[in-house]
């Protein structure tokens, strides 16, 4: 599993499309308070507003679609350069595998997933000055759990991407699904009392939540729980489907 | 006793309705450079997938050192190199990082090795250039150079030879003939040069339409190709007629450009030559030839009778 690990954090270090996505990530973060500051003013914003407003605010977008393209990139791209061959033929189980990918994969979707929130603190503390900060409790727990959450997603684009074997299609799948799922999700947990218990339980509907600046030691638990659920359980069918499929 | 590499036993592989693999019995011997034959979708690919653990059979087994299980078959695949349908190359990385990604992949310790490959298959100076950028020559070698990644006792190459310059060809060539010669790798080829293939295997397999229809050693088929008399004519129809009719035979072929391949009566090329003399015909071109390879390919898959 070691030597798997090893070079899937390889492939990641080299992966073009999650450079150009954390250069496109920080460019944001440090341009948006930049011209706030330029057009409005120093004292027209502060770092708690900006922080929770628009780092976690916008990365609602981020956590969920973003990933989407490093999935196409990184996974599903390794059938259609047929590298994928080389894996499966290389004498590791594909259950390992699968599990090196995802890790890997989780570990490039949380960068990604932090990348806008952390530098539009720091950038607003440059403009805006130290005064009203998030506190450093609120910090770590809404960024801890971006990064709970942006694994179970991975783990759910990570179980996609392997079964389509072009980075195109899985991109467009992804996008696609993660824009409109949770709205179908939604719409059907009102007609149905089984899908409501599931929807309210999932890592689509608790996701909102990771903002909440007072939760209860239960909603918190739950919080910790799902996407961790999430990951295992995403994880497990998507080695499932590796295992038993044929490549190409 | 023979010791086997790779042996597999009644295989077959069924894609909905079409059998690619028909219980196939294939045997390869340790240090044999094992040239596999077969035209486009007879089941080489296939075999060669399900080998390497990227297809799974429908019916039959695979042996592979002695492992039939399928964990222990997962470890024994640490033992060959493949190159499967071309070479499976990151585009966007260099030659020496595509090595590294896949020393890594295998949990080979050091990183000596990648120079050392790079050298064998003439890539050491290619630099910061990117894969993707390479010519189909230079990514056949890089895919070569990663087959040989952590010493494999058996290589498995489909088509390596695709795409290379007449220099490449020889240079793989011989390359081939050192690993297997020098270092004792057991090797299994696919190629539709079969030219060149004759030039390098110690043993053939012919397969056709999913079903192997013979295992020879070179020696074999040295002795197993036909001896035809070719026969050049002035009148190629006449003496068609004039075969089938007074030699009473059809065990021969007209090519295109009017030659005759006659398959009976090798051993009496005087009683052909003077019933066709004594027909009229004027005899351009006469002599008892023997086939080779690509002919005895396309005899096998087509069957005895040519008449």
């Amino acid at each position: 599993m070691g030597n798997l690990l090893k070079s899937e954090l390889f492939k990641l270090r080299k992966d073009r499309s999650l450079w150009t996505l954390i250069i496109i990530l920080t460019a944001s973060a440090i341009f948006y308070p930049a011209l706030i500051f330029f057009d409005n003013g120093a004292d027209s914003a502060t770092v708690n507003e900006l922080f929770t407003n628009t780092g976690l605010g916008g990365n609602n977008y981020v956590v969920k679609l973003v990933p989407c393209i490093l999935a196409g990139f990184f996974i599903s791209s390794e059938y259609s350069v047929g590298t994928m061959k080389s894996i499966v033929a290389s004498g590791n189980s594909r259950v390992r595998s699968y599990f090196a990918k995802l890790i890997t994969f989780s570990i490039g979707a949380i960068i990604i997933s932090v990348v806008f929130p952390i530098i539009i603190m720091a950038a607003s503390m440059i403009f805006f000055g130290n005064n009203d900060l998030p506190t450093l409790d609120y910090f770590v727990q809404t960024m801890g759990l971006t990064i709970l959450y942006a694994a179970a997603f991975a783990s759910i684009m990570s179980l996609f991407s392997i079964i389509f074997t072009d980075s195109g299609k899985t991109i467009g799948f992804l996008i696609i699904f993660f824009l409109l799922f949770d709205s179908i999700f939604y719409l059907l947990s009102q007609e149905f009392a089984l899908i409501k218990t599931i929807f309210n339980y999932s890592v689509f509907k608790l996701f909102l939540d990771i903002n909440k600046v007072h939760l209860s030691n239960s909603a918190f638990l739950k919080l910790l729980l799902v996407p961790i659920i999430t990951w295992i359980v995403f994880g497990m069918a998507g080695s499932l489907i590796f295992r038993k499929k044929e490549i190409k | 006793m023979n010791e086997y590499v790779l042996k597999t036993n009644q295989l077959s592989k069924k894609y909905k309705q079409q059998l690619a693999l028909n219980k196939v019995n294939l045997s390869i011997q340790k240090g044999a450079i094992y040239g596999f034959i077969g035209q486009n979708g007879a089941g080489k690919s296939t075999l060669i997938r399900i080998v390497s653990g990227l297809a799974f059979p429908t019916g039959g087994t695979v042996e592979l050192f002695g492992k039939t299980t399928e964990d222990d078959l997962v470890e024994a695949r640490k033992r060959i190199g493949t190159m499967i349908e071309g070479p499976a190359l990151y585009p966007q990385m260099t030659a020496a990082e595509n090595l590294e990604a896949h020393r890594l992949l295998k949990g080979i310790p050091g990183k000596d090795c990648v120079g050392k490959l790079l050298a064998l298959v003439g890539l050491q100076d290619t630099g910061k250039k990117k894969a993707k950028n390479f010519s189909l020559g230079m990514k056949q070698r890089l895919g070569l150079a990663v087959a040989l990644l952590g010493d494999p006792e058996f290589l498995i190459l489909d088509e390596p030879i695709n795409g290379l310059d007449p220099m490449g060809v020889v240079e793989i060539r011989e390359l081939l003939k050192k690993l297997n010669r020098e270092y004792g790798i057991t090797i299994l080829i696919s190629s539709h040069i079969l030219s060149e293939l004759h030039l390098l295997a110690t043993h053939y397999g012919i397969i056709h339409k999913g079903e192997l229809l013979e295992q020879v050693t070179a020696q074999e088929l040295n002795d197993k190709c036909q001896q035809f008399l070719h026969i050049k004519v002035d009148n190629p129809n006449k003496a068609a007629t004039v075969i089938e009719t007074d030699l009473s035979t059809t065990d021969f072929e007209v090519m295109p450009d009017g030659v005759i391949k006659l398959f009976t009566y090798v051993d009496v090329p005087g009683k052909v030559s003077s019933i066709l003399m004594k027909q009229g015909l004027i005899i351009e071109q006469f002599m008892p030839m023997g086939e080779d390879l690509e002919g005895y390919f396309m005899t096998r898959i087509g069957g005895v009778n040519r008449g």
